[in-house]
């Protein structure tokens, strides 16, 4: 064999090799991209929406203007649940090994004090602190604790707490009873101009099926009897009221299982109009209006199985809304957090 | 050597009568060769790239239902697995244990019990979550907790137990560990779903993560439709502190879990597999072979979500107790034998 050919040969046994590396790496390729997830700040939005919205992914908080992400410069930890704080700054709740604790942040993400501090050495005395929301006045932080039943450690069922928001190490006041034995809880606090809140109360069915749902609960002061804006079928929950305070939207699952539908009503400062879906999921999640009210966006999945998207309805206060329109791709976005959405 | 010269030495080996083969008189034989190298190369490409997903596959797949089966105590008990005639109907009961290291690995719990029927003729399943806590004679002797046949027998106990108890001929069985559930759900990049509940408890095991199987983490999984890792996937299913159905509404979140599994696994191709394989390690066990596997991966995808009916026993089907100083469920046979009649039909 000539040296000519056994280079040739030798070339040839190396391609085979590279062929097969080729096809091996190929392979790897191949796998399944349904699932692809990036960081918003490699990403683009679909379509560009005024003002400027704030979401989670990942324990990280981001900004969306027009069409692009930014990151918050946060501390290190694991951030989610922004939300609205008074002259442009936000509240977000970082999550911590058995407790979370709520902070004020700037506009880009630095802290400016914390507010509840719910890490504790005494391993019975941590607490969860998720749902921060201010008053219209921004005199007062809402939020959902839970609360440990010294004679039942099971019973740790969250409730809607207020405290001063210029003093939150001030003694909390209890707005809503938690459901004593069993689990459930009241989550999702939204206080109104009127001075009275709504929140979502979680039931467990003491009637032997064990039922879970939720109802929207309207309560004028403190502890009173909470007068109930939804039924069980219904179940609803993740409660926002537009700007001028005549329209809420809302999420429910109307008796079907594992499918959530967004849902919009008129509100007249004491009861609910009919319900309207303006989204039927399958998995809607966290209605946030528009500062003008008209529009709103939330979380949703392309198709069951996927990662949450935010999306936008246009005209949704109105008898003619649009449909919804995906704002997002690619994104995994923390469907447990309501998006903020400033001008 | 002058430059430019070229060395003109014959190596011995080369020079034989026998190696002066002329390939340029041969080219249809060199073509051939070479492309047979090439497919040569391309197989084992495709071998080392599924080899880990295969070597697992044969190691947890098609497994014998071996263990003390004990006795059958009617004619449909066959207490080994055996699978149907091809398109039949056929149950496959689903267990799912507390691995962690209070335990001996071969004498687990089965804390998830799930007996699954599939009828591939009418697209249907039918999930009916067995409460681990309750009472039954076991196969294999006595009475006990029902979640106690797989640690004294292995599956061959478990499936007994459950066909001499619920009158089903169990066709197939599967097992998977906590950390084999994890896995699965992160391979698939997470499981969408709606927590009806927030789910809060305080004295969740800290096994997985924290390094002692005794100790206890507080957890939250907040309400509403979400997107769960698997350690959150797990929580989501295996907390029950405080929930007025304890043990039956987390059988209730198993089934959902499954659903939502079933269409996560949707979005996953044939290669994918090796990352899924490797990841679920030795968590996992089955006696369905790799081609049945595939065969009910392929009539899975075709199952809408209202093709599949999740049971649970509730309150008429059996009645608190306790026995030698447990809390057990007491069997209310008349009601669920009726249940089983009904979803779990004979043949």
């Amino acid at each position: 064999m000539s040296p000519r050919q056994l280079l040739a040969s030798l070339a040839t046994v190396g391609l085979m090799a590279l062929f097969g590396y080729g096809v091996w790496a190929v392979l790897g390729t191949l796998q399944s991209k349904a699932n692809h997830v990036v960081d918003p700040v490699q990403a683009q939005a679909l379509l560009a929406l005024p003002g400027t919205l704030y979401v989670a992914q990942d324990g990280s908080l981001y900004s969306l203007q027009g069409l692009h992400f930014s990151k918050l410069n946060t501390p290190p930890g694991d951030w989610v649940q922004v939300a609205p704080a008074p002259g442009g700054d936000l509240l977000a709740v970082s999550k911590g090994n058995g407790y979370s604790d709520v902070y004020l942040l700037g506009p880009t993400g630095q802290v400016i004090r914390t507010l509840l501090q719910e890490s504790s050495p005494s391993y019975f005395a941590n607490h969860f602190a998720y749902y921060p929301r201010v008053s219209a006045n921004g005199q007062t932080l809402f939020y959902a604790w839970n609360w440990i039943d010294p004679y039942a450690n099971y019973n740790v069922d969250f409730e809607v707490l207020s405290v001063p928001f210029a003093n939150p190490g001030a003694r909390a006041t209890v707005w809503s009873l938690s459901n004593l034995y069993y689990q459930g809880g009241d989550v999702e606090p939204l206080p109104l101009a009127n001075g009275g809140l709504i929140y979502a109360k979680y039931f467990n069915s003491t009637s032997g099926n064990g039922a879970e749902y939720s109802e929207l609960a309207y309560v004028t002061s403190p502890g009173a009897e909470p007068q109930y804006l939804t039924t069980p079928a219904q179940n609803c929950s993740e409660p926002s009221l537009n700007p001028q305070g005549t329209e809420m939207a809302m999420i429910c699952t109307n008796n079907q299982l594992q499918t959530s539908t967004l849902e919009v009503a008129s509100w007249n400062g004491s009861t609910l109009g009919p319900l309207t879906e303006l989204s039927p999921g399958p998995m809607a999640a966290m209605p946030t209006w528009s500062p003008n009210g008209q529009s709103l966006v939330f979380m949703n999945v392309p198709q069951r199985s996927l990662p949450f998207q935010l999306y936008w309805i246009p005209k949704a206060a109105s008898s003619k809304p649009g449909a919804a329109q995906q704002v997002t791709q690619s994104l995994a976005l923390t469907a447990t957090s309501a998006p903020v959405w400033y001008p | 050597m002058a430059a430019g010269t070229r060395p003109r030495r014959r190596r011995a080996g080369l020079s034989t009568h026998h190696s002066s083969f002329a390939w340029g008189r041969h080219p249809a034989l060199l073509a051939f060769l070479v492309l047979v190298g090439f497919a040569v190369s391309g197989v084992s490409g495709a071998v080392a790239y599924f080899l880990p997903a295969v070597t697992t596959a044969l190691h947890v797949t098609g497994q014998k239902t071996t263990g003390n089966g004990g006795k059958a105590t009617h004619p449909g008990a066959q207490g080994t697995g055996t699978p149907p005639p091809p398109g039949q109907p056929f149950t496959v009961l689903l267990l799912g244990s507390d691995n962690d290291t209070k335990f001996s690995p071969n004498h687990v719990l089965t804390q998830t019990m799930i007996l699954v029927r599939v009828d591939p003729a009418t697209h249907h399943a039918v999930m009916l979550s067995i409460p681990r806590d309750l009472w039954v004679p076991l196969s294999t002797g006595g009475s006990a907790k029902i979640d106690a046949a797989y640690s004294y027998g292995g599956a061959a106990a478990a499936i007994q137990t459950v066909e001499n108890n619920f009158n089903v001929t169990v066709n197939y069985w599967a097992w998977i560990g906590l950390g084999g559930l994890v896995g699965l759900v992160d391979q698939l990049g997470g499981v969408d779903l709606i927590s009806q509940m927030p789910i809060l408890d305080v004295q969740y095991p800290y096994d997985l993560t924290g390094g002692n199987p005794y100790a206890n983490q507080r957890i939250a999984i907040l309400p509403g439709p979400q997107r769960l890792n698997g350690v959150n996937a797990l929580t989501y299913v295996r907390s029950r502190h405080g929930d007025i159905l304890e043990d039956i509404a987390r059988g209730q979140k198993q089934q959902e879990l499954l659903v939502d599994i079933k269409d996560s696994a949707k979005q996953m191709n044939l290669a994918d597999i090796p990352r899924i394989a490797s990841a679920l390690g030795g968590e996992v066990r089955t006696s369905l072979s790799l081609s049945q596997i595939s065969s009910v991966a392929a009539l899975a995808r075709d199952f809408s979500n209202g093709d599949v009916t999740q049971i649970v026993m509730l309150g008429n089907d059996y009645t608190g107790g306790t026995i030698g100083g447990q809390s057990v469920l007491i069997p209310t046979w008349p009601a669920i034998n009726s249940l089983i009649a009904q979803n779990f039909p004979a043949g």
